[in-house]
C-alpha cells in the first residue's frame, strides 16, 4: 500500500483519532476517554480491534456507547498479531493519535516480552497516548511534563503538547531537561579542587538552562504557566522520577529513533526507564516532518 | 616467610606514604603544566625506582623499598598493588554504561566498532606476521596470546581521560561528545572482558582451563551478574542508601560486592579483575546509585590507590634500560594509525563529516591509565617483555598528551 500521504504530515492537529479496543475491564473508561478528546479537537473517532469479531463483542461495544451516547460510523475488526495490525490499521487510516490503556508497572517478563501497549510505542508510527487510569469523565492534562532532549523532534514535540495543552485545558506546563553527569565523578576526582568541580557543574547546568530558555519560546499556553526545570540524573529514569514526585497528569516524550528491542530493555536507557513504569500517562509524539516515516 | 615484624610495617609505611607525598607533589607540578596526572605518578615510580635511585642511591633504594632483602616487605607492596588494580577496574566499571552505546545510535555503533575492530585487527597482524619485533617466538605457545594481546591494547580507550578531555574542551555535552564516550564505552567493555579471556588463557598455558571453559566462565559470570544482579541492586541500592548510614553503608556493600566478585573469578581461574569489573558495571549502571556515592568512591580509589599503583610500574622497571626506540616508534604508530583511522572511517560511515570524523579519531585515541594498567597486568601474567611495556606506558601517555590538540585542530577551535 501507498503511504506517500504521511510523509511529512505534521503531528497535529488531530484529524483521527483511534482507540485500541481490547474489551477489558477499563473498555467503557477508554471509549469515553477517545471520544471526549476527539470531541475537544474536532477529529473522528476510530476504534480499532486485534480480535476474531463476535456478536457478544459487537453486543457489547453497543451498550457501551449507548450509554456512552456515542455514534461510532466505523469500527475497524482486523485478525493476527496484534501490534502489527495496529501498526498497519493506523497507517491505513492515517491515524494522528491512537489512545491506549496501559499498565503502570508491568510483571518483568511481561515487560521483556513486551505488551501491546509497550510495542506500540517502540514501533508505532503516529503519536501515541498511554493511559494509565482511563476514566469514563475523562482525565484532567492540567499539570503536563514535556521532555526536552537536543533533537529536531523535539521542536515538534513542543507544538503537539502546546496544541493539546490548549485543547484540553491544561494549567501548570513543566519543560525539563535531563543533565547527565556520566563521566564527571570520575575525571573530576584526581585533579579537581572543590571549586573547580563546582564551577563545572555549574558550567553544565547553565548550559541546559540556555537551551531550556529557547525551548520557553515555542511554548506560551493561554492561562497555563511554563516553567523550565533542570533534572540531574539519567536520561529516561530522571524525567520519570520528576513527572512521579510533581504529580504530572502527562509526560510528553519524543517517539524513539530507531525500533527498541530487547537489548534495549536489558540495558535500559531513555524511553525504556519510562516505558519500565509509566509515571503517569504518556503522550509519545511522532514527528514525521523530522524524518519520522 | 618470617613472621611481619613492627620494623616491617615501618617499612612498609614509609615506603606508601613516599610513594603517596611525592606522587601527589609531581602531580600537581603537573597539572600546573598540563600534564596529566598519571604522568606525574609514573615519574615517582621512575624516580624512586631501579632507573634514578637504584641507579644514582642503591642504599637509599634498598632501603627505602627493600624488594630483595624482605620477603614480607615484598608480598605485603604486592598485595596492596594487587587491591589496587582490583579497585581501579572496579571504578572504571562504574562509569561504563553499556546502555550510553545503544543511546547514541548508528553513528556511535559504526564509531565504536570501528575504533575497536581496525586498531585490534592491526595489532593482531603485526604481531601473528612480524613476532621477532616483540621478541616473541614464531608459532610458540605465547605467539597467539601475544598476537591477541596486542590487538586488544591497541583498540581499548581510556573513559576517564577520554572525559576530562572533552569537558575541559567543553565538548562533553554535545555531539561530538557523546559520539566519542559511548564509543570508549564500547571500546573499554569489549576490551576488558576479552583481556581478562587472554589472561585466562594464559593462564592454560600454565596449566589451568581451555579456551571453551574459559569463554563459558566469562560468559555465564557477565550475563549473571548484569542480569540477574541488576534486578537485585534495583532493589537493595535504595534501601542501602536510606536505611544504612551515609556514606559508610553503601561505600562497605559495594567495595565488599566487588572484592567477592573478584575473588569468585580469580576462583574459577579468570583474572580478579574481570570480577571487580563487571561488578562495578553492575553498580554503576543502576540508576539508583547516587552521584554523591560514586564520587566518594572514586575519590576514594584515585586519591589513595591509583597513585600507589601507578608509582609501582615505576618502581618495577628501569625505564632508561628498556626503552627501544623503534620498539616505542612502531607501537605509536599502531597506536595511531589503527585507533584515527578506524574510529574516523565508522564516524564517516555513521554520517559524520570528515573533520569532525577525525576529531572522534583522536579523542578515542587517548589510552591513558587504562593501557597502563592493561600492559602491567600483561607484564605481570609474563606476556610481554620489559621492552613493550614501557613501549605501552609511552604511547598511553603520548596518546592522552596528543588528543586534546589534534581534537583542537580538527574542530578549528
Amino acid at each position: 500500500m501507498d503511504y506517500s500521504h504521511l510523509r511529512g504530515r505534521r503531528p497535529f492537529p488531530f484529524t483521527t483519532i483511534a482507540v485500541a479496543v481490547a474489551f477489558s475491564p477499563r473498555l467503557e473508561a477508554l471509549l469515553a476517554e477517545a471520544a471526549r478528546l476527539a470531541g475537544i479537537f474536532g477529529a473522528g473517532l476510530l476504534p480499532i480491534h486485534v480480535g476474531r469479531r463476535t456478536g457478544g463483542k459487537q453486543e457489547l461495544l453497543d451498550e457501551i456507547c449507548g450509554r456512552q451516547h456515542l455514534t461510532l460510523p466505523r469500527i475497524i475488526w482486523r485478525e493476527g498479531d496484534e501490534v502489527d495490525c495496529l501498526l498497519r490499521a493506523c497507517k491505513e487510516n492515517a491515524v494522528d493519535l491512537l489512545v491506549l490503556g496501559a499498565l503502570r508497572r508491568e510483571s518483568v517478563l511481561r515487560y521483556y516480552l513486551g505488551s501491546v501497549a509497550r510495542g506500540m510505542s517502540r514501533r508505532a508510527k503516529c503519536s501515541l497516548l498511554l493511559l494509565t487510569e482511563p476514566v469514563a469523565s475523562g482525565t484532567a492534562f492540567r499539570r503536563i511534563v514535556v521532555n526536552c532532549v537536543d533533537h529536531a523532534k523535539t521542536r515538534f514535540t513542543l507544538d503537539t503538547v502546546r496544541y493539546f495543552a490548549t485543547g484540553t485545558g491544561c494549567t501548570d506546563i513543566r519543560i525539563a531537561r535531563e543533565l547527565d553527569q556520566t563521566g564527571l565523578a570520575m575525571s573530576m576526582s584526581d585533579d579537581s579542587t572543590t571549586a573547580e568541580t563546582a564551577r563545572v557543574r555549574q558550567q553544565l547546568l547553565q548550559g541546559e538552562e540556555e537551551k531550556l530558555r529557547g525551548a520557553d519560546c515555542l511554548m506560551q499556553v493561554d492561562g497555563a504557566a511554563v516553567e523550565r526545570v533542570v533534572l540531574s540524573g539519567r536520561p529516561g529514569f530522571a524525567i520519570r522520577r520528576y513527572a512521579e514526585d510533581c504529580r504530572a497528569d502527562l509526560l510528553a516524550i519524543n517517539s524513539p529513533d530507531g525500533l527498541l528491542g530487547l537489548i534495549d530493555r536489558l540495558f535500559t536507557h531513555d524511553m525504556e526507564h519510562i516505558l519500565e513504569h509509566l509515571p503517569c500517562n504518556v503522550l509519545i509524539v511522532h514527528s514525521r516532518p523530522s524524518g519520522g516515516a | 616467610m618470617s613472621k611481619f615484624t613492627p620494623d616491617d610495617l615501618v617499612t612498609l609505611l614509609l615506603a606508601i606514604s613516599t610513594m603517596l607525598i611525592l606522587s601527589r607533589v609531581a602531580s600537581e607540578i603537573g597539572k600546573k603544566i598540563g600534564l596529566p596526572m598519571v604522568m606525574g605518578e609514573l615519574l615517582v615510580g621512575v624516580a624512586l625506582g631501579p632507573t634514578l635511585l637504584g641507579n644514582l642511591l642503591p642504599g637509599v633504594y634498598a632501603t627505602l623499598f627493600p624488594f630483595a632483602g624482605n620477603a614480607n616487605f615484598a608480598v605485603s607492596l604486592e598485595a596492596i598493588f594487587s587491591l589496587s588494580v582490583i579497585l581501579l577496574l572496579f571504578v572504571a566499571g562504574l562509569e561504563l554504561r553499556f546502555s550510553l552505546f545503544l543511546e547514541n545510535g548508528l553513528m556511535a555503533m559504526t564509531t565504536g566498532i570501528g575504533s575497536m575492530v581496525l586498531p585490534f585487527a592491526s595489532g593482531f597482524a603485526l604481531a601473528w606476521f612480524l613476532p621477532e619485533w616483540f621478541a616473541i617466538e614464531a608459532g610458540g605457545a605465547k605467539h597467539l596470546l601475544f598476537s591477541l594481546f596486542l590487538g586488544v591494547a591497541m583498540s581499548i580507550s581510556a573513559l576517564p581521560v577520554i572525559a576530562r578531555i572533552l569537558l575541559d574542551m567543553q565538548l562533553l555535552k554535545t555531539d561530538i561528545g557523546a559520539i566519542i564516550i559511548a564509543s570508549a564505552v564500547f571500546n573499554d567493555i569489549v576490551g576488558w572482558i576479552f583481556f581478562s579471556f587472554i589472561l585466562s588463557l594464559v593462564g592454560e598455558v600454565n596449566g589451568r582451563p581451555g579456551v571453551a571453559r574459559s569463554v563459558a566462565s566469562i560468559a555465564a559470570f557477565a550475563i549473571c551478574m548484569l542480569a540477574f544482579s541488576r534486578v537485585l541492586l534495583s532493589r537493595i541500592l535504595p534501601w542501602v542508601q536510606t536505611r544504612l548510614s551515609w556514606p559508610g553503608g553503601v561505600l562497605s556493600l559495594s567495595l565488599g560486592f566487588c572484592l567477592l566478585s573478584a575473588a569468585f573469578t580469580e576462583h574459577i581461574h579468570i583474572h580478579a579483575i574481570l570480577g571487580a569489573f563487571i561488578a562495578g558495571l553492575a553498580i554503576g549502571d543502576s540508576v539508583h546509585l547516587r552521584e554523591e556515592a560514586r564520587e566518594i568512591m572514586h575519590q576514594f580509589v584515585t586519591n589513595f590507590f591509583a597513585p600507589l599503583f601507578f608509582v609501582s610500574i615505576g618502581l618495577k622497571v628501569d625505564f632508561v634500560e628498556h626503552f627501544d626506540p623503534l620498539l616505542v616508534g612502531l607501537i605509536l604508530v599502531l597506536a595511531f594509525a589503527g585507533k584515527v583511522l578506524g574510529a574516523g572511517a565508522g564516524a564517516r560511515l555513521g554520517g559524520m563529516p570528515t573533520r569532525r570524523a577525525l576529531a572522534v579519531g583522536f579523542g578515542l585515541n587517548a589510552r591513558g591509565a587504562m593501557e597502563i594498567i592493561l600492559g602491567s597486568l600483561a607484564f605481570e601474567a609474563g606476556l610481554i617483555n620489559h621492552q613493550v611495556f614501557v613501549a605501552l606506558i609511552v604511547m598511553a601517555l603520548v596518546t592522552s598528551i596528543t588528543s586534546a590538540p589534534f581534537i583542537r585542530f580538527f574542530l578549528g577551535k
